[in-house]
């Protein structure tokens, strides 16, 4: 298990000695702060203009976002760069509520006279719709704040010299192509720093600065004889940190292995389809954190706000306080200021500070992820803070916060869990996934797959997925890894709403067991 | 604002004439979206927004960079140029460089109407409102998506190409429910003009399917024929079209490659009767006048009676390959040769099968046989000596694609219709069949509604 930073450094100082010179002009950095600079200067004028203009025109509530987001890739496979891109976008969104109807227009114009046509655009939209409005929305209160919050980034990953970047990327891809039988790999990473700056008609006005990234890469082993193909991603996922996350974990160790583990899997035995008891790895099982828990707490879903496309969840409002989610030791966290999450802020998309809640205590389901909206709409005094817009041009809604399985007390390891299993898989890495549209029936792959026979972690399996039915699989956890076992997955780009939009989240958990699950062989004869 | 050709082509004009770097391609893209939500029979939210960008990627002495901005003014836009050839001095060469195009002669499509560029906010509201009623009265509980976008556009390039296109769709989407969870209907539709969106079809089938649906038994997961609506189809294949890269397919990670570094071109990969193509100049579905290489599209038959006659090459691909480059795909059509049957004729042939009216969360599985796993929902029927006999609840598949459509397993096949898979929201769609299919591989049941 990669988990050491080991080699790493010694190869990411040696460099490729014809490019290791060659850094960003200066001036390219001066340009994009001036850019950052010319929008701070106008931001609060463009804020009072469009609250002015929404309030006079008659909405009771209003708030502008302006935003500055700046991103950078670089993609490559085996050796060779295929595309270095660095985009900038900026504009403002302006959110309105006339007659209890939501009303939202965007420009990327940033001029005190278009915010205020952007404003009325609003209010326009709202008072068109309001005629029909059944159901008037209501917020819950929010304690104003003016102030300022910065991700705990360390190292700005767009100030870091493109060649750095190459150079890491290129000599990843040499470890994973360095095991005979490997045809390929691919490696790319992306980075987003985003400037926002939040004023609402409650007297909010909040500056915010964050930072995520996602280094990835997929190794493939081709066996031409045949015609099969296998591959193995990296187990590492986005985190809400700067370049030093390219500097803490041991990347190119990691892609060695890859390499390795790819071409294992042509020569792995097929699983025999049954019942198993699963050791999860937390490089795979935050994803089924994120679709079984993270999605089906949602009190959108619950009061089916998202019945057209996400769908909706078999918790109910009701549910609160009473449902068995799971098993005694199972404890789900909610929670905005967790380090390196990529879904922390210091302040959601209307002003509510950012929280830490439980959504699970000793496997009974607690609580709900809320926006003032949904809090009014069910008599709660205030929002947990997971109103969410993707940019400047996103209608605020309702996204999900980190969420997070608690580790166990003690000091228990992955292979203390495996000495308990008499037949089992343990499964590292995520791979396939999908799940039904009230949160009940799952099934989920992952990249690699290792037989446990008597507590031992035996040889490799392929062709593996589970299946199984959120609270059943909850219930099934009987052993929790200790902290030392802890680590934060995610994910960059998940995918909710009308129109959707993206949301970066993590979550966060130790190896875990699971008793008697439902595996799948997914091998078809081609 | 919408770019008209005269200001995109000022700004590429612009962009090309400060590019010192020895090519380059650049695009400038404006849009409008407007867009309205409903759900719990109430209105959610609903927004206007107008975005404009533009991009640019350079080569110098091949190597290579890009950048992007969403201001055009002359600084930004200078910005973005001084970035693009600064990351193409530091980048390494760029071994897949070919010349950007020159001059291209491209056939015009018709993908814009005005009046959904346009579109009254009165009329929409008044729209949804009618199918909040009729959902009121139903008494079921509704939610959907209504949007109508336009997109105006041009690529250039150093060497003397220039494109311009604008394009609009406009679609609704609705799920009814039934207030005590036990019955689900969805219908989703969409066209380039806003007016051929029909409303009332709209929330009239996902009201009855939603009423017809309720109380769905449980049956036992296992390989059923099935009988798949257009819009089931839609959700299955709309990702389909990765599988014709030929450069992974060549390279042996594809559904569609064969062993020793082959692939399966000329092989009878599916039934006779099915054909897969791109049409840019089909009426209820035109596609771009312009491929995604730039080249100028044509009808592009990927599949041709069954058998696998084009894979996709980029430009990049064919010229390694020394092959023509592929001018498509830029829509897609799954017909049938011969006599199209309609979904009562599938019902009234069947002696037992599942109706299935759309799949949820479809993710693949096991590449190499275009394995995908996924859940119907919004309505299933069991179906007995030619009827529908009661609704029954959802269940998950895993199902090769290219198994699915095999010699052997198509019994049936539709007459296309225009549909956009669900997991798209009305923002895409294709023109596909209903199919009659002799197994389908269904693993586990479901209880979600």
């Amino acid at each position: 298990m990669p988990r050491a930073r080991r080699d790493f450094l010694k190869f990411a100082t040696a460099g490729f000695g014809a490019v290791s010179a060659l850094r960003f002009a200066p001036w390219i950095l001066d340009a994009e702060a001036a850019q950052a600079s010319a929008i701070d200067a106008i931001r609060n004028d463009l804020a009072d203009a469009a609250l002015a203009a929404a309030r006079t025109l008659g909405a009771t509530y209003a708030d502008v976002r302006v935003i500055h987001l700046r991103t950078e890739s670089v993609s490559t496979r085996e050796q060779q760069v295929q595309n270095v891109a660095r985009n900038q976008s900026a504009g403002f969104g302006v959110r309105v509520l006339v007659n209890g109807t939501w009303g939202f227009a965007a420009s990327p114009q940033l001029t005190v006279d278009e915010a205020r046509r952007t404003a009325e655009a609003a209010v326009n939209i709202a008072k068109a719709n309001a005629r029909f409005q059944r159901k008037r929305i209501t917020l819950a209160p929010v304690e104003p704040a003016q102030t300022s919050w910065r991700g705990a980034f360390k190292k700005d990953p767009l100030e870091v010299p493109l060649d750095d970047k190459v150079q890491f990327l290129l000599k990843l891809n040499q470890a994973a192509m360095a095991t005979k039988g490997v045809s390929f790999v691919d490696s790319s990473m992306r980075w987003m720093s985003e400037h926002k700056f939040l004023a609402t008609s409650d007297g909010s006005r909040i500056e915010q600065q964050l930072v995520r990234g996602e280094p990835d890469f997929t190794v493939t082993a081709v066996d031409s004889a045949t015609g099969d193909f296998q591959t193995r991603a990296s187990y590492a996922g986005p985190q809400g940190m700067g370049y030093e996350y390219i500097e803490s974990y041991p990347w190119e160790t990691e892609a060695r292995q890859a390499g390795e583990e790819a071409v294992m899997k042509l020569k792995a035995k097929s699983v025999d389809a049954g019942r198993y008891d699963l050791l999860l790895h937390p490089s795979h099982l935050w994803l089924t954190i994120h679709e079984s828990v993270g999605h089906s707490t949602e009190l959108d879903r619950a009061l089916w706000w998202e019945a057209n496309y996400a769908g909706t969840s078999f918790l109910k409002p009701e549910d609160a306080g009473k449902l068995k989610f799971g098993a005694p030791i199972v404890n789900f966290v909610a929670d905005r200021t967790q380090p390196a999450g990529l879904a922390t802020v210091g302040f959601d998309e209307e002003g509510v500070a950012a929280q830490r809640w439980y959504l699970v205590k000793n496997g009974i389901f607690v609580d709900w992820q809320t926006t003032r909206d949904l809090a009014a709409q069910v008599g709660r005094k205030a929002s947990n803070g997971c109103l969410h817009a993707e940019s400047w041009d996103s209608v605020p809604f309702p996204r999900m916060p980190n969420v997070s399985l608690e580790a166990g007390a003690g000091a228990t390891s992955l292979e203390e869990l495996a000495t308990g299993i008499d037949r089992g898989i343990l499964i590292m890495g995520d791979g396939s996934f999908s799940i039904d549209q009230q949160r009940y029936n799952f099934q989920f792959g992952g990249q690699t797959f290792w037989e446990i026979q008597k507590g031992k972690v035996a040889g490799m399996l392929r062709d593996v997925a589970y299946q199984s039915r959120t609270t059943d699989f909850w219930g099934a956890c009987d052993g929790l890894g200790g902290p030392e076992t802890y680590r934060l997955g995610g994910a960059f780009n998940d995918g909710k709403g009308e129109p959707t939009q993206l949301n970066a989240v993590s979550h966060g958990c130790p190896v875990a067991r699971f008793r008697g699950i439902n595996v799948l062989n997914t091998g078809v004869k081609a | 604002m919408l770019l008209t050709a005269e200001e995109a082509r000022r700004i590429t004009d612009r962009v090309l004439g400060m590019v010192k770097a020895d090519d380059a391609a650049v695009g400038v893209t404006s849009q409008m979206n407007s867009n309205l939500r409903f759900a719990a029979n109430t209105l959610q939210t609903s927004g206007r927004i107008d975005t404009v960008s533009a991009r640019v990627t350079v080569w110098i002495d091949r190597h290579r960079g890009t950048s992007a901005t969403s201001d055009l003014s002359d600084a930004s836009l200078r910005q973005m140029i001084d970035q693009a050839q600064e990351l193409a001095r530091l980048a390494p060469v760029d071994r897949e460089y070919l010349p950007t195009l020159g001059p291209q002669h491209y056939e015009p499509t018709r993908r814009y109407v005005e009046e959904t560029a346009t579109l009254s906010l009165a009329d929409r509201a008044r729209a949804i409102d009618e199918a909040l009623a009729a959902s009121e009265k139903a008494k079921v509980i509704s939610a959907g998506f209504h949007q109508a976008q336009a997109t105006a556009g041009a690529e250039a390039t150093k060497n003397g190409n220039f494109n311009y296109e604008r394009s609009t769709i406009a679609s609704l989407g609705m799920t009814a429910r039934t207030p005590d969870g036990a019955g689900s209907g969805y219908f989703l539709r969409s066209h380039i003009d806003i007016r051929r969106v029909d409303t009332r079809l709209v929330y009239k089938e996902a009201i009855r399917r939603a009423l017809e649906s309720r109380g769905g038994r449980t049956i036992e997961a296992s390989s059923y024929p099935v009988i798949l609506e257009a819009q089931a189809v839609a959700d299955l294949l709309s990702g389909f079209s990765l599988n014709f890269d030929a450069r992974s397919a060549e390279e042996g990670r594809s559904a569609f490659s064969a062993p020793g570094g082959k692939t399966r071109i000329g092989d009878k990969v599916f039934d006779e009767r099915i054909s897969i193509l791109s049409d840019p100049w089909r009426e209820d579905l035109p596609g771009a006048q312009a491929a995604a290489s730039g080249l100028p599209s044509q009808v592009v038959y990927l599949v041709r009676n069954g058998v696998l006659e084009n894979l996709v090459y980029s430009r990049y691909w064919a010229e390694r390959q020394k092959r023509d480059p592929t001018p498509g795909p830029v829509n897609r059509i799954i017909q049938a040769s011969g006599k199209p049957a309609t979904v009562q004729e599938m019902i009234q042939s069947a002696d037992r099968a599942l109706l299935v009216t759309r799949f949820w969360y479809i993710r693949s599985v096991a590449p190499r046989t275009a394995t995908l796993t996924g859940l119907t929902r919004d309505g299933v029927w069991w179906i007995e000596k030619g009827k529908i006999a009661y609704p029954v609840r959802n269940l998950r598949f895993n199902q090769s694609m290219v198994q699915m459509l095999a010699p052997g397993n198509v019994e049936m096949v539709g007459t296309p219709e225009r549909v956009g898979a669900s997991e798209d929201q009305g923002s895409s769609a294709g023109l596909m069949p209903a199919l009659k299919l002799r197994g389908f591989n269904f693993t586990s049941q479901s209880e979600a509604v």
